[in-house]
């Protein structure tokens, strides 16, 4: 469904590029999330999807037609949110729903009713979007994003701002989207827990480069994850340093090729008094946090 | 087409349903109000009797409500004009790229040219609606002082002569010249426009506007004989053309000259932005 290829800009001389040779692809019915930093890129990377920003090089196309060179036909499909949704403050939700279904060549009353229903709006629709609260703004972005019927979702940082039943609500929404219309979705976010709990997978970016891009359960990786409590703190990482180990956050990883009770019984022979040690299971934040550190750790190289 | 006018439409719609769209309305009737309040109790009136009584002859007929109502449009629309036309032409584009809600236009198949397009017909049907209801208010403010009916005489200062009409010669005269005025005005949206095209702060495209086009009346009307020679490629100097219209007989030629001048600027304004903007990424 969509299809990024090679995708550079770069927007000041003197900086660098704020995107940087990124490709990846989504499969139609699929949800993927943009992970990374602020800065990170997310937000040109989007910018270049959507046809608002011209890359240096490389291509995006949705549903094989080239946003670069037939911008129009390949956004048709296309419905976005961004964070902070801008609306037009001194019109009603319904007015802008109005304004803005009408450079899709317009949307019959009946199916706009339908979906300020589905994201239930319709007490409030009629009022000037300045009355609105940020869940209720985010909720009309939503259905202005659905009208006429895209094919694709894009989604910029779509629960920032929201309160907790605001993101659970929002989340639900998504995956009943992509469950009963078979939306693709592409979702930018830095909420770890947001993209591990809707994405079936995952790109992250890292200063305008992709450093990953596959599954969010079971990526599987060349390292396990330990989560160790000891009395003696140091003597702890020392010896895991000495088994070939290294420590992130608080997780401590090591190569797939050592036995857990090999690590366990190295330790406690070291001296280390080891209070608890369970593996984890490979979460998005190990995942995050290993390929953030082996990019800083190339750049300190 | 059908669905260029309905986005045109809700353009429109947009524009009018903001409050500040409505100040340049309330400013001008205020103005006309005071104008004719001055001018009534100021002697303005006996000044204009003495020359209606030097160049017509009958004093009652001539100094009529659409007489003055001519003189209320003459003397406040040119630069004031400006600051109200700026203001919605440098806003327009700029206020919607500063606010964010360009970016959810973009998201819908829709061409840059063709939201510039709509937009800046805007702009141009926003000015005629401005210019009709300053003329129409000024002649209601006129009649409200002097009745219903008489004849009209035109003069300003930069009039070569005065001409003179009957009452319904003279309301078609008047509105036809104030038409014309809205459609000279299009160098002011041109240049406003263009301006919003760029990355820039809507005020600074607004502010900016109003400051080349004092600069050009200021250096147009310099009295001095070196400016001669150039004062025909002063913009402001040829938006006079609207004066050609209100002519006893219209000098056609040149108010088609004036107006191809003053639309080519406009348009080259428009079409310089378009490429501005087209080449342009929108970012948060």
């Amino acid at each position: 469904m969509l299809s990024v290829e090679s995708i550079s800009k770069q927007f000041d001389r003197n900086r660098p590029p704020a995107v940087n040779n990124v490709s990846f692809a989504v499969e139609k019915g699929r949800i993927c999330g943009l992970l990374g930093h602020n800065g990170a890129g997310k937000s040109t990377a989007l910018g270049v999807v959507l046809g608002m920003v011209y890359p240096d090089s490389g291509e995006v196309t949705i549903g094989g037609v080239a946003v670069q060179k037939e911008r129009e036909k390949a956004i048709a499909k296309v419905g976005a949110i961004f964070e902070a949704p801008a609306f037009y403050d001194y019109l009603s939700g319904w007015k802008n729903l109005q304004v803005f279904t009408s450079y899709s060549g317009g949307v019959s009353r009946s199916m706009m009713k339908e979906m300020v229903e589905w994201v239930g709006l319709t007490d409030r629709i009629h009022d000037r979007i300045s009355k609105y609260s940020h869940g209720m703004r985010q909720r009309l972005a939503l259905a202005q994003a659905l009208l006429p019927h895209p094919e694709l979702l894009i989604l910029d940082e779509p629960t920032d701002g929201l309160d907790p039943e605001g993101i659970v609500e929002f989340r639900e929404q998504i995956l009943e989207l992509r469950d009963r219309l078979g939306l693709t979705v592409l979702l930018s976010s830095h909420l770890l827990s947001e993209v591990e709990q809707v994405c079936d997978e995952v790109v992250i970016l890292q200063k305008g480069k992709k450093v990953y891009d596959g599954g969010v359960q079971n990526f599987g990786g060349d390292e396990i994850t330990f989560f160790i409590e000891a009395r003696n703190p140091v003597d702890l990482e020392r010896s895991w340093e000495k088994l070939g180990g290294r420590k992130l956050g608080d997780e401590f990883l090591i190569s797939r090729d050592r036995e857990p009770s090999e690590c366990l019984s190295r330790l406690i022979g070291d001296g280390v008094k080891v209070c608890r040690f369970t593996q984890q299971e490979n979460s998005l934040e190990s995942l995050y946090l290993q390929v953030s550190s082996r990019e800083i750790g190339e750049d300190a190289g | 087409m059908n669905l260029f006018f309905r986005q045109l439409g809700w353009e429109l719609y947009r524009l009018f349903a903001r409050r500040r769209t409505y100040i340049g309305f309330g400013i001008f009737l205020l103005v006309e109000i005071v104008f004719y309040l001055i001018w009534t109790r100021g002697g303005g009136a006996r000044q204009l009797e003495r020359m209606i009584q030097n160049v017509a002859g009958g004093l009652d007929e001539y100094l009529s409500g659409l007489t003055i109502a001519f003189l209320m449009v003459a003397f406040t629309m040119l630069m004031l004009g400006v600051i109200f036309v700026s203001l919605v032409a440098g806003d327009i584009l700029a206020k919607e790229s500063e606010d964010g809600n360009l970016r959810l236009l973009l998201v819908r198949p829709v061409s840059r040219f063709r939201l510039l397009l709509l937009k800046f017909l805007s702009c141009q049907i926003y000015t005629t609606a401005l210019f009709l209801f300053v003329a129409f208010s000024s002649l209601v403010v006129g009649c409200l002082g002097q009745g219903w009916g008489g004849g009209m005489l035109v003069w300003a200062p930069d009039l070569p002569k005065v001409s003179l009409f009957e009452w319904w010669e003279g309301m078609s005269r008047y509105f036809f010249a104030i038409l014309g005025f809205s459609i000279v005005y299009m160098p002011v949206i041109g240049i406003a426009f263009l301006l919003g095209c760029f990355r820039i702060k809507p005020a600074a495209a607004t502010i900016v506007t109003i400051a080349l086009i004092i600069a050009d009346r200021i250096l147009g009307k310099m009295s001095m004989e070196a400016f001669d020679p150039y004062r025909e490629y002063f913009i402001t100097s040829r938006m006079d053309a609207w004066y050609l219209l209100l002519y006893q007989n219209i000098p056609w030629a040149r108010f088609f000259e004036q107006s191809a001048w003053l639309l080519g600027i406009g348009l080259t304004c428009f079409v310089l932005g378009w490429l501005v903007f087209e080449r342009r990424d929108i970012k948060s």
